[in-house]
């Protein structure tokens, strides 16, 4: 049991530079034992460069990390990283198995390893931990990869916790579960863990205090959350206040609906111009998803719609019907990482509009685009490994912004997002969607559907549907019961 | 959409404006293995002045054309993260077929486009292998390594075949513009053409994209089996048209012409900057990489180390390139 309140790990005037760009100026930051610590800041503002030093991931440039030294020895650090971290080709319990591993030559027990596997997972998940033990981890799913993460830097038994946006690819039922776990073991064994996240909500439910960073420096120092509003917390960050919303919706008659979805249990007639909120966790919604960007070749629904076929064979088929995508999982299904920004951002374009050659005119295009959403970038010559992950994310969004597309799917669109961006992108959306195209979002923040879409399509967690909700009948309490996920 | 940029206005959220991309940097590397090129000729040179003589330079120049154009079809399906193991008996194949063409009545034009066609034909088959049926791109061309080596011993039953089509020498050592040997002219029509589809086409573009993230490329809708299948077709009809230059050149087919050939031309591309893992790569960087093997060969005759050498000092060539590569990139 540790003292309470001392420092585990502290951090001075901490500096770092990638070429020109200084990211940090000169960070202070500690985490104290028994301390559920919010770590906050717009995206780009150096939340993970900052963690990676921690962890001695990269370099610092200056600055000083004091490991505070309890039981004589050096304080045991985990982390969580922001982009899942994973060896595809291992199964889940070679993969957390990984990190006890304490020379390379042990001979490997396979129940042992099991074992320590199992009762890592079940703390978190029992269910996972009873199905997916021996799956590889190129099979999960994005919130699956993220739970197992989580478990394995639990698992070694650290006493500072780094989370990276653990949260970003959960579900709220997930989340709820983490949360528990985390504070039972803050009560129980007196860690420290630092909580990086985007989401207000969590960090009020999760967090006992925070620091902001801005411009590469600490504006807030590791004060109570009680004492600071909401609009403190986003004015500190550097991002426009909560701005209400009036999104007034439009009524669509269905008798014109220009598509119609059709599944074994469900036919939803879509309007032009209407966004479709798919909420629930991934087994349901990515049935519908795989339909639309032409990968679900045998998925249980299929399309009603003018000139279209049943479904797109492929995804080129769908970009030529001007149907728009953007995965979820942007490490492995949207980032093109070894080609610049430019190349990333107008893929898109040169499919779509059959450019067969690289235009002059692109680094304009790109450029506005870039400033269009804010993009934080060095150069658009960049790779996008130089981004932050939320401005990875805009990036994604870029792609398919002011193409005329028919119909665009969004997966998580705002994961990793800032508050600020968050707003800029649901102007996006909405946008989008007055111009005419149809948006189909999935999203497992009900919240943010509530806010922005005409209909919602509910499934539950064995992904059958459970119902759709026109918005005049939105309400969370009935959305949560439904999807079977705590709003 | 509007999605012009607002206007700069007070606003401080706005984020600075990216910078323009330089042209200069984006060559950088390659600079770097050019300087390199020119040092190692001075540095033969001080040992043996002849080795910076004119003539020497267009005897580095003959020696390096088909390793030059072989590495640029390499090039383009290691940029796709794949790998061919077949260019160099492609290579001995084609030159075999073309010989035993013409020693069978056909004319020059006919017998080179036959032996072009065994690059066609090989290319496609390790296309259609790797992206229709899903196989490994090591474990297919090795088979068709094996397959047109032993094809090249087949044709003839091993023996080399002399060329005497009297006009045949003019394909490589003519002159379509006075002055500029042909062989020369091929290498700079080759570079310059694939660099410019590599950056300036969007197909070209897509060659990266493939060997970037084949999964994020094909939800993109870039085709990734065509573009897959075109990278293996390009990288087989080069080495044969390598293959063709190197006969006009010596008026002779031997069955082992290109054995050593493969190596080079995947050392000449990772030589230039290319990643084996793909997306990355530069025409010029991979002539530039060929022009360097050849350069080092050429050194360790004119020093009169025993050639069995050559080998060791292009081993450490590689060494030095990569880790030159490594750190510039911070
Ligand atoms: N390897 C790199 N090269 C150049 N710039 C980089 C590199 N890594 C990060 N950066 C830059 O450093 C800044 C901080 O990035 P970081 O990932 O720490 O942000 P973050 O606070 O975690 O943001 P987010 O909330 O979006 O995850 C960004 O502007 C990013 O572009
Ligand atoms: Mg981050």
């Amino acid at each position: 049991m540790l003292d309470a309140d001392l420092p585990l790990l502290s951090v001075r005037n901490l500096q770092k530079s990638f070429g020109a760009t200084r990211v940090l100026r000169g960070v202070n930051f500690t985490v104290r034992a028994g301390q559920i610590h919010a770590l906050l800041g717009g995206n780009g503002a150096g939340k993970s460069t900052m963690i990676r030093i921690m962890t001695g991931g990269i370099r610092k440039d200056d600055g000083e990390i004091m490991l505070g030294s309890q039981r004589g020895a050096e304080p045991k650090i985990a982390i969580v990283h922001q982009e899942l971290a994973l060896v595809q080709d291992l199964s889940v319990a070679e993969n957390i198995a990984m990190v006890h591993a304490t020379a390379g030559l042990t001979i490997v027990r396979a129940g042992q390893r099991a074992e320590l596997a199992y009762n890592a997972l079940a703390l978190l998940d029992p269910h996972l931990a009873r199905s997916a033990l021996h799956r590889k981890a190129a099979d999960l799913s994005m919130h699956e990869g993220q739970i197992v993460e989580i478990a394995r830097a639990l698992s070694i038994g650290a006493d500072v916790l780094l989370l990276d946006e653990p949260t970003a690819n959960l579900t709220a039922g997930e989340t709820e579960r983490l949360f528990a776990v985390l504070r039972r073991l803050v009560r129980e064994t007196g860690i420290g863990i630092v909580f990086v996240s985007h989401r207000m909500k969590e960090i009020r439910q999760l967090c006992d205090v925070c620091t902001i960073i801005r411009d590469g420096l600490t504006v807030v120092d590791a004060t109570p959350l009680d004492s600071l509003t909401d609009n403190d917390i986003m004015q500190q960050m550097g991002q426009p206040g909560a701005r209400e919303v009036a999104h007034s919706r439009r009524r669509f008659d269905m008798a014109e609906a220009g598509l119609v979805l059709k599944g074994a249990e469900a036919v939803i007639p879509i309007h032009k111009g209407q966004i479709l909120g798919l909420a629930g966790s991934p087994a349901g919604p990515s049935q519908v998803i795989a339909l639309l960007n032409g990968t679900g070749r045998s998925s249980s629904w299929s399309l009603d719609a003018k000139g279209w076929p049943a479904r797109p064979a492929s995804p080129r088929d769908a970009v030529a019907l001007g149907i728009g995508y953007v995965s979820g999982d942007r490490r492995h299904k949207g980032v093109l990482a070894q080609l610049p920004i430019v190349d990333n951002v107008l893929a898109s374009r040169r499919v779509r509009e059959k450019r067969y050659m690289v235009r002059a005119s692109e680094r304009r295009e790109c450029l506005d685009l870039v400033h269009a959403l804010k993009l934080k970038a060095g150069s658009i010559r960049d790779l996008p490994s130089t981004l932050s992950g939320g401005n990875q994310q805009k990036l994604l969004i870029a792609r398919w912004l002011g193409m005329s597309l028919r119909l665009v799917v969004f997966e998580e669109p705002t994961r990793g997002v800032d508050i600020g961006t968050k707003r800029d992108i649901y102007d996006l959306i909405r946008r989008m969607a007055e111009e005419g195209t149809i948006v189909v979002w999935w999203s497992t923040e009900n919240v943010e559907l509530l806010e922005l879409c005409d209909e919602i399509l509910a499934f539950d967690t064995d992904g059958r549907v459970k119902g759709l909700l026109p918005h005049d009948r939105f309400n969370e309490d009935a959305l949560a019961d439904l999807t079977g996920m705590a709003a | 959409m509007n999605t012009k940029a607002q206007p700069m206005t007070s606003n401080d959220s706005l984020p600075p404006a990216p910078r323009a991309p330089s042209i200069l940097s984006a060559y950088r590397s390659e600079m770097a293995i050019a300087i390199a090129c020119i040092a190692l000729l001075v540095g033969v040179g001080i040992f043996v002045p002849a080795a910076l003589s004119a003539g020497n330079f267009a005897n580095i120049l003959q020696a390096s054309a088909p390793l030059v154009i072989m590495s640029l079809g390499v090039l383009v399906v290691i940029i796709t993260g794949g790998i061919d193991l077949s260019v160099g008996s492609i290579f001995s194949l084609t030159g075999m077929v073309t010989a035993l063409a013409m020693a069978n009545g056909f004319g020059d034009v006919s017998a080179s486009l036959a032996g072009l066609g065994v690059g066609l034909v090989f290319g496609s088959i390790n296309g259609a292998l790797i992206t229709l049926v899903g196989l490994a791109p090591f474990v297919v061309t090795l088979i068709t390594y094996a397959v047109a080596a032993s094809l090249a011993f087949i044709v003839t039953n091993g023996r080399s075949l002399g060329v005497d089509s009297p006009d045949y020498w003019l394909f490589n050592s003519g002159q379509i513009i006075p002055g500029l040997p042909n062989f020369v002219l091929f290498c700079l029509l080759f570079t310059v053409a694939l660099e410019f589809v590599l950056r300036k086409v969007t197909a070209g573009r897509w060659f990266y994209s493939v060997g970037s993230s084949p999964m994020a490329a094909y939800l993109l809708g870039i085709p990734v089996k065509r573009t897959r299948f075109a990278a293996y077709v390009i990288s087989g009809t080069m080495a044969s048209f390598a293959g063709l230059l190197t006969v006009s050149y010596i008026l002779n087919a031997e069955a082992t012409a290109g054995a050593s050939l493969m190596l080079q031309a995947i050392a000449a591309v990772v030589i230039g900057g290319a990643s084996l893992s793909g997306g990355s790569g530069s025409a010029v960087g991979a002539v530039l990489g060929a022009l360097m093997i050849t350069i080092i060969q050429n050194g360790v005759n004119l020093i009169g180390i025993n050639s069995f050498w050559q080998g060791s000092v292009t081993g450490l060539a590689i060494l030095v390139a990569v880790l030159i590569d490594r750190f510039s990139h911070r």
